[in-house]
Protein backbone atom coordinates (compact mmCIF):
# COMPACT_ATOMS: atom_id res chain seq x y z
CA UNK A 1 0.00 0.00 0.00
CA UNK A 2 1.27 3.31 -1.35
CA UNK A 3 0.79 6.31 1.55
CA UNK A 4 1.93 9.86 1.54
CA UNK A 5 4.69 10.41 3.57
CA UNK A 6 3.90 11.19 6.79
CA UNK A 7 3.25 14.69 8.50
CA UNK A 8 2.16 14.21 11.86
CA UNK A 9 3.84 11.11 14.62
CA UNK A 10 0.12 9.05 14.04
CA UNK A 11 0.56 9.24 10.89
CA UNK A 12 4.22 8.12 10.74
CA UNK A 13 2.69 4.98 13.17
CA UNK A 14 -0.24 4.51 10.22
CA UNK A 15 2.24 4.46 7.73
CA UNK A 16 4.57 2.22 9.36
CA UNK A 17 1.40 -0.25 10.38
CA UNK A 18 0.15 -0.59 6.59
CA UNK A 19 3.44 -0.56 5.28
CA UNK A 20 4.72 -4.35 6.46
CA UNK A 21 2.48 -6.35 4.20
CA UNK A 22 3.45 -9.57 6.33
CA UNK A 23 3.59 -8.16 9.87
CA UNK A 24 0.12 -6.41 8.78
CA UNK A 25 -1.16 -10.15 7.87
CA UNK A 26 -0.33 -11.59 10.88
CA UNK A 27 -1.95 -8.85 13.03
CA UNK A 28 -4.93 -9.26 11.18
CA UNK A 29 -5.19 -12.82 11.57
CA UNK A 30 -3.54 -13.84 15.05
CA UNK A 31 -6.89 -12.00 16.74
CA UNK A 32 -9.19 -13.88 14.16
CA UNK A 33 -7.34 -17.17 14.67
CA UNK A 34 -7.71 -17.20 18.67
CA UNK A 35 -11.09 -15.31 19.08
CA UNK A 36 -13.40 -17.24 16.52
CA UNK A 37 -12.67 -21.08 17.73
CA UNK A 38 -13.23 -19.86 20.86
CA UNK A 39 -16.69 -18.36 20.02
CA UNK A 40 -17.61 -21.00 17.84
CA UNK A 41 -16.79 -23.63 20.43
CA UNK A 42 -19.47 -24.74 23.30
CA UNK A 43 -17.15 -23.08 26.22
CA UNK A 44 -18.33 -21.88 29.16
CA UNK A 45 -19.42 -18.41 28.63
CA UNK A 46 -17.31 -16.51 30.99
CA UNK A 47 -14.18 -18.16 29.67
CA UNK A 48 -15.31 -17.22 26.12
CA UNK A 49 -15.50 -13.70 27.00
CA UNK A 50 -12.37 -14.01 29.68
CA UNK A 51 -10.29 -15.38 26.17
CA UNK A 52 -12.12 -12.42 24.36
CA UNK A 53 -10.77 -9.80 27.09
CA UNK A 54 -6.86 -11.52 27.66
CA UNK A 55 -6.26 -10.96 24.08
CA UNK A 56 -7.23 -7.20 24.00
CA UNK A 57 -5.40 -6.33 27.29
CA UNK A 58 -1.93 -8.08 25.66
CA UNK A 59 -2.53 -6.70 21.59
CA UNK A 60 -2.44 -2.96 23.78
CA UNK A 61 -0.29 -3.54 26.66
CA UNK A 62 2.27 -5.15 24.71
CA UNK A 63 1.53 -3.06 21.59
CA UNK A 64 2.26 0.46 22.79
CA UNK A 65 4.97 -1.15 25.35
CA UNK A 66 6.82 -3.00 22.25
CA UNK A 67 6.76 -0.51 19.57
CA UNK A 68 7.70 2.57 22.23
CA UNK A 69 10.58 0.76 23.99
CA UNK A 70 12.28 -0.11 20.70
CA UNK A 71 11.80 3.70 19.39
CA UNK A 72 13.74 4.57 22.41
CA UNK A 73 16.21 1.85 21.83
CA UNK A 74 16.75 3.26 18.77
CA UNK A 75 16.99 6.73 20.14
CA UNK A 76 14.83 8.05 17.33
CA UNK A 77 12.10 8.72 19.83
CA UNK A 78 14.25 11.06 21.36
CA UNK A 79 15.06 12.62 18.40
CA UNK A 80 11.60 13.44 17.65
CA UNK A 81 11.53 14.72 21.22
CA UNK A 82 14.42 17.21 20.00
CA UNK A 83 11.87 18.77 17.52
CA UNK A 84 9.28 21.42 18.57
CA UNK A 85 6.42 18.83 19.06
CA UNK A 86 4.98 19.14 22.29
CA UNK A 87 5.92 16.10 24.15
CA UNK A 88 2.70 15.61 25.54
CA UNK A 89 1.15 15.65 21.70
CA UNK A 90 3.44 13.10 20.72
CA UNK A 91 2.39 10.56 23.71
CA UNK A 92 -1.10 11.45 23.41
CA UNK A 93 -0.51 10.59 19.76
CA UNK A 94 1.54 7.30 20.05
CA UNK A 95 -1.52 6.07 22.45
CA UNK A 96 -4.29 7.21 20.28
CA UNK A 97 -2.99 5.50 17.16
CA UNK A 98 -1.77 2.62 19.05
CA UNK A 99 -5.28 1.92 20.43
CA UNK A 100 -7.13 2.71 16.82
CA UNK A 101 -4.78 0.21 15.28
CA UNK A 102 -5.36 -2.21 17.85
CA UNK A 103 -9.26 -1.53 17.76
CA UNK A 104 -8.96 -2.17 14.29
CA UNK A 105 -6.95 -5.85 14.20
CA UNK A 106 -9.57 -7.00 17.20
CA UNK A 107 -13.00 -5.68 15.29
CA UNK A 108 -13.27 -8.45 12.44
CA UNK A 109 -13.00 -11.17 15.54
CA UNK A 110 -15.77 -9.10 17.71
CA UNK A 111 -18.31 -8.84 14.35
CA UNK A 112 -17.34 -12.63 14.44
CA UNK A 113 -18.28 -13.16 17.22
CA UNK A 114 -21.67 -10.89 16.84
CA UNK A 115 -22.38 -12.92 14.29
CA UNK A 116 -21.95 -16.41 16.06
CA UNK A 117 -23.97 -14.89 18.95
CA UNK A 118 -26.73 -12.27 17.96
CA UNK A 119 -27.30 -9.67 21.34
CA UNK A 120 -28.93 -6.61 20.81
CA UNK A 121 -27.78 -3.80 19.39
CA UNK A 122 -27.27 -2.08 22.77
CA UNK A 123 -24.72 -4.79 23.69
CA UNK A 124 -23.11 -5.18 20.52
CA UNK A 125 -22.72 -1.67 20.97
CA UNK A 126 -21.44 -1.92 24.96
CA UNK A 127 -19.03 -4.54 24.01
CA UNK A 128 -17.47 -2.95 21.54
CA UNK A 129 -17.17 -0.07 23.27
CA UNK A 130 -15.91 -1.63 26.74
CA UNK A 131 -13.15 -3.59 24.34
CA UNK A 132 -12.06 -0.21 22.95
CA UNK A 133 -12.10 0.93 26.64
CA UNK A 134 -10.41 -1.84 27.50
CA UNK A 135 -7.36 -1.12 24.51
CA UNK A 136 -7.49 2.58 26.19
CA UNK A 137 -6.33 1.32 29.77
CA UNK A 138 -3.63 -1.45 28.37
CA UNK A 139 -1.90 1.33 26.24
CA UNK A 140 -2.12 3.48 28.73
CA UNK A 141 -0.47 1.01 30.66
CA UNK A 142 2.39 -0.15 27.90
CA UNK A 143 3.13 3.48 27.90
CA UNK A 144 3.62 3.71 31.21
CA UNK A 145 6.00 1.06 32.21
CA UNK A 146 7.84 2.39 28.71
CA UNK A 147 8.88 5.10 31.71
CA UNK A 148 11.25 2.79 33.62
CA UNK A 149 12.24 0.25 30.83
CA UNK A 150 13.82 0.29 27.30
CA UNK A 151 14.00 -3.32 26.79
CA UNK A 152 11.18 -4.96 25.43
CA UNK A 153 11.61 -8.20 27.50
CA UNK A 154 11.43 -6.06 30.49
CA UNK A 155 8.00 -4.91 29.27
CA UNK A 156 6.72 -8.11 29.28
CA UNK A 157 7.96 -8.95 33.27
CA UNK A 158 6.36 -5.58 34.43
CA UNK A 159 3.58 -5.81 32.43
CA UNK A 160 2.73 -9.26 33.96
CA UNK A 161 3.39 -7.67 37.40
CA UNK A 162 0.36 -5.31 36.50
CA UNK A 163 -1.80 -6.94 34.72
CA UNK A 164 -2.30 -10.22 36.83
CA UNK A 165 -3.94 -8.02 39.73
CA UNK A 166 -5.69 -5.65 37.51
CA UNK A 167 -7.11 -9.46 35.44
CA UNK A 168 -7.96 -11.29 39.48
CA UNK A 169 -9.59 -7.70 40.02
CA UNK A 170 -11.83 -7.75 36.98
CA UNK A 171 -13.00 -11.43 37.60
CA UNK A 172 -11.81 -12.71 34.16
CA UNK A 173 -11.12 -16.21 35.65
CA UNK A 174 -11.99 -15.67 39.76
CA UNK A 175 -13.58 -13.08 41.84
CA UNK A 176 -15.99 -12.68 39.34
CA UNK A 177 -18.73 -11.81 42.73
CA UNK A 178 -16.12 -9.80 44.98
CA UNK A 179 -17.34 -8.03 48.00
CA UNK A 180 -15.92 -5.25 49.71
CA UNK A 181 -12.77 -3.36 48.37
CA UNK A 182 -12.25 -5.81 45.87
CA UNK A 183 -15.72 -4.73 44.32
CA UNK A 184 -14.99 -1.22 44.57
CA UNK A 185 -11.49 -1.66 43.16
CA UNK A 186 -13.43 -3.86 39.93
CA UNK A 187 -15.58 -0.45 39.67
CA UNK A 188 -12.87 1.54 38.67
CA UNK A 189 -11.42 -1.40 35.98
CA UNK A 190 -12.02 -1.24 32.55
CA UNK A 191 -11.47 -4.65 31.80
CA UNK A 192 -14.10 -5.71 34.34
CA UNK A 193 -16.83 -3.64 31.95
CA UNK A 194 -15.52 -5.68 29.02
CA UNK A 195 -15.59 -8.82 31.04
CA UNK A 196 -19.54 -8.36 31.51
CA UNK A 197 -19.99 -7.11 28.58
CA UNK A 198 -18.66 -9.88 26.75
CA UNK A 199 -20.48 -12.29 29.20
CA UNK A 200 -23.74 -10.99 27.77
CA UNK A 201 -22.65 -11.30 24.28
CA UNK A 202 -21.97 -14.91 25.17
CA UNK A 203 -25.38 -15.38 26.88
CA UNK A 204 -24.72 -14.82 31.20
CA UNK A 205 -25.99 -12.12 32.99
CA UNK A 206 -24.34 -9.93 35.11
CA UNK A 207 -25.16 -6.94 37.10
CA UNK A 208 -23.59 -4.34 34.71
CA UNK A 209 -25.75 -2.18 32.62
CA UNK A 210 -24.82 -0.65 28.76
CA UNK A 211 -25.17 2.51 30.60
CA UNK A 212 -22.35 1.99 32.76
CA UNK A 213 -20.21 -0.05 30.35
CA UNK A 214 -20.54 3.53 28.13
CA UNK A 215 -19.89 5.74 31.35
CA UNK A 216 -17.58 4.27 34.11
CA UNK A 217 -14.68 3.25 31.75
CA UNK A 218 -14.84 6.68 30.20
CA UNK A 219 -14.20 7.97 33.10
CA UNK A 220 -11.20 5.73 34.46
CA UNK A 221 -9.72 6.06 30.41
CA UNK A 222 -9.81 9.63 30.56
CA UNK A 223 -8.05 10.00 34.00
CA UNK A 224 -5.15 7.27 32.29
CA UNK A 225 -4.73 8.78 29.45
CA UNK A 226 -4.25 12.31 31.66
CA UNK A 227 -1.60 10.70 33.49
CA UNK A 228 0.24 8.80 31.36
CA UNK A 229 0.52 11.78 29.64
CA UNK A 230 2.00 13.91 31.90
CA UNK A 231 5.00 11.24 32.10
CA UNK A 232 5.84 12.29 28.52
CA UNK A 233 8.97 14.71 29.51
CA UNK A 234 10.07 11.88 31.58
CA UNK A 235 9.49 9.26 28.66
CA UNK A 236 11.17 11.43 25.75
CA UNK A 237 13.84 12.20 27.87
CA UNK A 238 17.27 10.92 26.85
CA UNK A 239 17.72 7.22 28.52
CA UNK A 240 21.68 7.55 29.72
CA UNK B 1 28.04 40.69 15.84
CA UNK B 2 24.72 39.94 17.55
CA UNK B 3 24.72 36.69 19.46
CA UNK B 4 22.45 33.61 18.10
CA UNK B 5 23.90 31.56 21.31
CA UNK B 6 24.80 32.46 24.29
CA UNK B 7 25.72 30.13 26.79
CA UNK B 8 27.24 30.73 30.14
CA UNK B 9 28.70 28.89 32.78
CA UNK B 10 27.07 25.20 31.85
CA UNK B 11 28.24 22.19 33.76
CA UNK B 12 26.48 19.16 33.55
CA UNK B 13 27.83 16.07 34.66
CA UNK B 14 26.86 12.13 34.43
CA UNK B 15 25.91 10.86 37.73
CA UNK B 16 27.75 7.88 37.11
CA UNK B 17 30.96 8.74 35.74
CA UNK B 18 31.51 11.95 36.85
CA UNK B 19 31.90 12.84 32.99
CA UNK B 20 30.41 15.63 30.86
CA UNK B 21 31.51 19.45 31.22
CA UNK B 22 31.87 22.13 33.53
CA UNK B 23 31.94 26.29 33.67
CA UNK B 24 31.79 26.43 29.82
CA UNK B 25 30.75 29.74 28.37
CA UNK B 26 30.40 30.51 24.89
CA UNK B 27 28.76 32.68 22.63
CA UNK B 28 27.98 32.24 18.55
CA UNK B 29 27.20 35.03 16.37
CA UNK B 30 24.75 35.18 13.44
CA UNK B 31 26.68 33.83 10.66
CA UNK B 32 29.63 32.63 12.24
CA UNK B 33 30.53 28.79 11.95
CA UNK B 34 32.00 28.03 15.56
CA UNK B 35 34.20 24.91 15.81
CA UNK B 36 34.45 22.44 19.04
CA UNK B 37 37.60 20.36 19.32
CA UNK B 38 38.56 17.81 21.67
CA UNK B 39 38.89 14.01 21.79
CA UNK B 40 36.50 11.65 22.78
CA UNK B 41 34.97 12.35 26.06
CA UNK B 42 35.86 15.77 25.99
CA UNK B 43 32.29 17.09 26.39
CA UNK B 44 31.46 17.83 23.11
CA UNK B 45 28.84 15.72 22.79
CA UNK B 46 27.49 16.94 26.31
CA UNK B 47 27.50 20.38 25.43
CA UNK B 48 25.83 20.01 22.80
CA UNK B 49 23.18 17.60 24.46
CA UNK B 50 22.29 20.56 26.49
CA UNK B 51 22.65 23.07 23.34
CA UNK B 52 19.59 21.20 22.14
CA UNK B 53 17.73 20.77 25.45
CA UNK B 54 17.94 16.88 25.38
CA UNK B 55 19.96 17.78 28.78
CA UNK B 56 19.03 19.55 31.48
CA UNK B 57 22.80 21.26 32.60
CA UNK B 58 23.88 21.22 36.19
CA UNK B 59 23.86 24.45 36.18
CA UNK B 60 24.32 27.97 34.34
CA UNK B 61 22.19 29.14 31.20
CA UNK B 62 21.97 29.43 27.58
CA UNK B 63 19.72 31.28 25.10
CA UNK B 64 19.21 30.85 21.51
CA UNK B 65 17.62 33.61 19.70
CA UNK B 66 17.01 35.67 22.36
CA UNK B 67 14.86 32.39 23.84
CA UNK B 68 16.01 31.00 27.19
CA UNK B 69 16.77 27.24 26.44
CA UNK B 70 15.74 26.19 30.55
CA UNK B 71 12.56 28.33 30.34
CA UNK B 72 11.54 28.00 26.40
CA UNK B 73 12.20 24.90 25.21
CA UNK B 74 9.73 24.22 22.49
CA UNK B 75 10.84 28.04 21.46
CA UNK B 76 14.44 26.81 21.35
CA UNK B 77 13.56 23.77 19.85
CA UNK B 78 12.22 25.64 16.43
CA UNK B 79 14.73 27.27 16.07
CA UNK B 80 18.10 24.94 16.34
CA UNK B 81 18.78 22.30 13.54
CA UNK B 82 20.52 19.31 15.04
CA UNK B 83 22.11 16.18 13.89
CA UNK B 84 23.54 14.40 16.85
CA UNK B 85 26.80 11.98 16.62
CA UNK B 86 24.38 8.61 16.03
CA UNK B 87 21.34 9.67 13.86
CA UNK B 88 18.67 7.06 13.75
CA UNK B 89 15.72 7.03 11.52
CA UNK B 90 12.43 4.85 10.75
CA UNK B 91 14.27 2.33 8.97
CA UNK B 92 10.79 1.02 7.22
CA UNK B 93 9.96 4.30 6.39
CA UNK B 94 11.77 5.92 3.06
CA UNK B 95 14.53 8.61 3.53
CA UNK B 96 12.14 10.96 2.09
CA UNK B 97 9.29 10.16 4.72
CA UNK B 98 11.65 10.57 7.30
CA UNK B 99 12.76 13.60 6.22
CA UNK B 100 9.09 15.34 5.01
CA UNK B 101 8.22 13.92 8.83
CA UNK B 102 11.16 15.80 10.49
CA UNK B 103 10.39 19.46 8.16
CA UNK B 104 6.89 18.89 9.00
CA UNK B 105 7.47 18.65 13.13
CA UNK B 106 9.84 21.40 12.49
CA UNK B 107 6.41 23.12 10.98
CA UNK B 108 7.47 23.56 7.16
CA UNK B 109 4.63 24.10 5.34
CA UNK B 110 3.84 20.31 2.72
CA UNK B 111 4.82 22.81 -0.36
CA UNK B 112 8.01 24.28 0.67
CA UNK B 113 8.84 21.30 2.44
CA UNK B 114 8.85 18.91 -0.56
CA UNK B 115 10.91 21.63 -2.72
CA UNK B 116 13.18 22.37 -0.01
CA UNK B 117 14.02 18.38 0.74
CA UNK B 118 13.86 18.14 -3.26
CA UNK B 119 16.75 20.85 -3.71
CA UNK B 120 18.79 18.77 -0.29
CA UNK B 121 18.50 15.37 -2.02
CA UNK B 122 20.18 16.33 -4.81
CA UNK B 123 22.99 18.27 -3.36
CA UNK B 124 23.93 15.08 -1.16
CA UNK B 125 23.86 13.02 -4.04
CA UNK B 126 20.71 11.40 -2.21
CA UNK B 127 17.47 11.62 -4.88
CA UNK B 128 18.00 8.71 -6.69
CA UNK B 129 17.73 6.74 -3.02
CA UNK B 130 14.89 8.87 -1.88
CA UNK B 131 12.26 6.17 -1.98
CA UNK B 132 14.42 3.41 -0.44
CA UNK B 133 13.83 2.52 3.24
CA UNK B 134 15.91 4.43 5.68
CA UNK B 135 16.79 0.66 7.32
CA UNK B 136 18.99 -0.07 3.46
CA UNK B 137 20.96 2.69 3.68
CA UNK B 138 24.96 2.59 4.55
CA UNK B 139 26.32 4.84 7.45
CA UNK B 140 27.33 7.30 5.15
CA UNK B 141 23.86 7.68 3.43
CA UNK B 142 22.14 7.78 6.85
CA UNK B 143 24.52 10.56 8.00
CA UNK B 144 23.60 12.86 4.99
CA UNK B 145 19.95 12.35 5.56
CA UNK B 146 20.34 13.10 8.97
CA UNK B 147 21.97 16.16 7.69
CA UNK B 148 19.28 16.81 5.49
CA UNK B 149 17.11 16.76 8.32
CA UNK B 150 18.93 19.08 10.34
CA UNK B 151 18.82 21.90 7.76
CA UNK B 152 15.82 21.90 5.87
CA UNK B 153 14.02 24.09 8.01
CA UNK B 154 16.32 26.91 7.89
CA UNK B 155 17.45 26.56 11.64
CA UNK B 156 18.56 30.07 13.51
CA UNK B 157 21.51 27.66 15.06
CA UNK B 158 22.95 24.70 13.71
CA UNK B 159 24.28 22.24 15.98
CA UNK B 160 26.65 19.45 14.35
CA UNK B 161 27.87 16.53 16.21
CA UNK B 162 30.82 14.73 13.97
CA UNK B 163 28.93 15.94 10.96
CA UNK B 164 31.32 14.49 8.28
CA UNK B 165 32.51 11.36 9.81
CA UNK B 166 31.23 8.73 7.55
CA UNK B 167 30.72 10.86 4.42
CA UNK B 168 32.45 10.05 1.32
CA UNK B 169 34.29 13.05 -0.33
CA UNK B 170 31.89 14.61 -2.53
CA UNK B 171 29.32 14.57 0.15
CA UNK B 172 31.98 16.23 2.73
CA UNK B 173 32.48 18.95 -0.22
CA UNK B 174 28.88 19.11 -0.43
CA UNK B 175 27.92 19.38 3.19
CA UNK B 176 30.73 22.30 3.80
CA UNK B 177 29.06 24.32 0.73
CA UNK B 178 25.51 24.05 2.61
CA UNK B 179 27.24 24.73 6.08
CA UNK B 180 28.59 27.69 4.72
CA UNK B 181 25.67 28.57 2.49
CA UNK B 182 23.28 28.52 5.90
CA UNK B 183 26.12 30.79 7.68
CA UNK B 184 25.66 33.33 4.47
CA UNK B 185 22.20 33.48 5.32
CA UNK B 186 22.58 34.07 8.75
CA UNK B 187 22.60 30.92 10.95
CA UNK B 188 25.14 30.56 13.88
CA UNK B 189 26.90 26.68 13.43
CA UNK B 190 28.13 24.55 16.01
CA UNK B 191 30.79 22.10 14.59
CA UNK B 192 31.67 19.87 17.25
CA UNK B 193 34.72 17.30 15.82
CA UNK B 194 38.04 16.29 16.35
CA UNK B 195 38.64 16.64 12.25
CA UNK B 196 40.96 19.32 12.68
CA UNK B 197 41.36 19.91 8.53
CA UNK B 198 37.25 20.08 8.55
CA UNK B 199 37.46 22.10 11.37
CA UNK B 200 40.27 24.61 9.86
CA UNK B 201 38.65 25.07 6.78
CA UNK B 202 35.23 25.80 8.42
CA UNK B 203 35.42 27.41 11.38
CA UNK B 204 35.83 31.31 11.91
CA UNK B 205 36.42 30.11 15.89
CA UNK B 206 37.71 27.63 17.51
CA UNK B 207 37.15 26.16 21.18
CA UNK B 208 39.37 23.49 22.50
CA UNK B 209 37.73 21.17 25.36
CA UNK B 210 39.40 18.53 27.71
CA UNK B 211 38.10 16.68 30.18
CA UNK B 212 35.02 18.61 30.14
CA UNK B 213 36.50 22.42 30.68
CA UNK B 214 36.74 24.30 27.79
CA UNK B 215 41.12 25.47 27.44
CA UNK B 216 41.46 27.79 24.74
CA UNK B 217 38.81 29.69 22.04
CA UNK B 218 40.14 31.90 19.46
CA UNK B 219 40.49 32.27 15.69
CA UNK B 220 42.07 28.95 14.00
CA UNK B 221 44.93 31.32 12.67
CA UNK B 222 45.96 33.00 15.87
CA UNK B 223 45.34 29.57 17.79
CA UNK B 224 47.92 27.85 15.23
CA UNK B 225 50.47 31.46 14.97
CA UNK B 226 50.74 30.66 18.77
CA UNK B 227 53.07 27.90 17.93
CA UNK B 228 55.10 29.83 16.07
CA UNK B 229 58.69 27.86 16.13
CA UNK B 230 57.31 24.55 16.01
CA UNK B 231 57.47 21.65 13.58
CA UNK B 232 55.24 18.85 12.17
CA UNK B 233 57.40 16.27 10.71
CA UNK B 234 55.19 13.60 9.00
CA UNK B 235 57.25 10.77 7.65
CA UNK B 236 55.47 7.49 6.12
CA UNK B 237 57.07 4.29 7.28
CA UNK B 238 57.11 1.08 5.01
CA UNK B 239 57.44 -0.86 8.61
CA UNK B 240 56.14 -0.21 11.45
CA UNK B 241 58.84 0.86 13.79
CA UNK B 242 60.13 1.14 17.73
CA UNK B 243 60.16 4.29 17.77
CA UNK B 244 61.26 5.77 20.91
CA UNK B 245 64.94 6.59 20.45
CA UNK B 246 63.04 9.64 18.14
CA UNK B 247 61.54 11.16 21.01
CA UNK B 248 64.90 11.15 22.25
CA UNK B 249 66.29 13.37 19.96
CA UNK B 250 66.67 17.03 21.15
CA UNK B 251 64.03 19.36 20.48
CA UNK B 252 61.09 16.73 19.67
CA UNK B 253 58.43 17.33 21.85
CA UNK B 254 56.39 13.93 20.88
CA UNK B 255 55.95 11.30 18.35
CA UNK B 256 52.63 9.73 17.91
CA UNK B 257 51.43 7.52 14.92
CA UNK B 258 48.24 8.03 13.01
CA UNK B 259 48.09 4.94 10.26
CA UNK B 260 51.26 4.01 8.45
CA UNK B 261 52.62 7.55 9.38
CA UNK B 262 55.02 8.58 12.25
CA UNK B 263 54.35 12.25 13.31
CA UNK B 264 56.86 13.77 15.34
CA UNK B 265 56.01 17.02 17.21
CA UNK B 266 59.04 19.21 18.01
CA UNK B 267 60.80 22.63 18.52
CA UNK B 268 62.14 24.19 15.70
CA UNK B 269 66.47 24.00 15.53
CA UNK B 270 68.79 24.05 12.86
CA UNK B 271 69.38 20.39 12.24
CA UNK B 272 66.43 19.17 13.21
CA UNK B 273 65.14 17.15 10.60
CA UNK B 274 68.40 15.59 9.90
CA UNK B 275 68.22 14.36 13.11
CA UNK B 276 64.58 13.23 13.21
CA UNK B 277 65.73 11.36 9.79
CA UNK B 278 68.38 9.59 11.48
CA UNK B 279 66.96 8.84 14.90
CA UNK B 280 63.97 6.87 12.46
CA UNK B 281 66.81 5.01 10.16
CA UNK B 282 68.30 3.96 13.31
CA UNK B 283 65.17 3.26 15.09
CA UNK B 284 64.71 0.69 11.79
CA UNK B 285 62.03 2.84 9.79
CA UNK B 286 62.47 2.92 6.36
CA UNK B 287 61.35 6.10 5.00
CA UNK B 288 58.57 6.06 2.12
CA UNK B 289 57.65 9.76 2.08
CA UNK B 290 58.32 12.43 4.27
CA UNK B 291 57.22 16.43 4.92
CA UNK B 292 57.61 18.84 6.77
CA UNK B 293 54.28 20.39 7.70
CA UNK B 294 53.49 23.84 9.31
CA UNK B 295 51.33 23.16 12.31
CA UNK B 296 47.84 22.65 13.07
CA UNK B 297 45.49 22.73 15.58
CA UNK B 298 45.87 19.47 16.62
CA UNK B 299 49.32 20.47 17.26
CA UNK B 300 47.46 23.52 19.28
CA UNK B 301 46.05 20.71 21.17
CA UNK B 302 48.95 19.01 21.78
CA UNK B 303 50.79 21.80 22.93
CA UNK B 304 47.98 22.64 25.44
CA UNK B 305 47.24 19.48 26.83
CA UNK B 306 50.69 16.78 25.98
CA UNK B 307 47.57 14.55 24.88
CA UNK B 308 46.78 13.11 21.54
CA UNK B 309 43.80 14.64 19.75
CA UNK B 310 42.49 11.03 18.58
CA UNK B 311 42.66 8.08 19.73
CA UNK B 312 44.59 6.28 17.26
CA UNK B 313 47.68 8.38 18.47
CA UNK B 314 49.94 6.76 21.23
Amino acid sequence: MRLNPPDAYWKKDVALFFGKRFALVIKMIYPLAIIVPVAASGIPARYAAAVVGIVAIMAGTFGAGESLTSDLNDGILARVALTPLSPYRIVFEILAVNVVLDFLQLLPALFVVYFLHPVSLVWVCAATFAVFATLVAANCIGVFIANFTSSPADVLLYATAILSPLIYASGFFRNANPMGGLATLRDFVPFAYANDALKTVFGLTTGTTPLETFIYPTITCAVLVVLVCLTAPRLLSQRL
Amino acid sequence: MPATLEAKNITCLYKGSGRGVTDVSLAVGRGEIFGLVGPNGSGKSTLLRVLSTALAPDSGSFSIGGADGLAERREVRARIGLMVDRPTHYGDLSGWANAFFFARAYGMEEEKANGTLAELFDCFALAEYAHDKAKTYSYGMGKKLALIEAVAHGPELLLLDEPSLGLDYTSQLAYQRKVRELAGAGAGVVLASNQVDEVEALCDRVAFLHKGRMLVEGTPEKLVSSLRGVKRIVATLRNPVEYAPVGEVAGVERVATEGRNLVVHCEDRPGLVADVVAGIVEAGGDIAELSVRRPNLEDVFVKLTGEALRSDEA
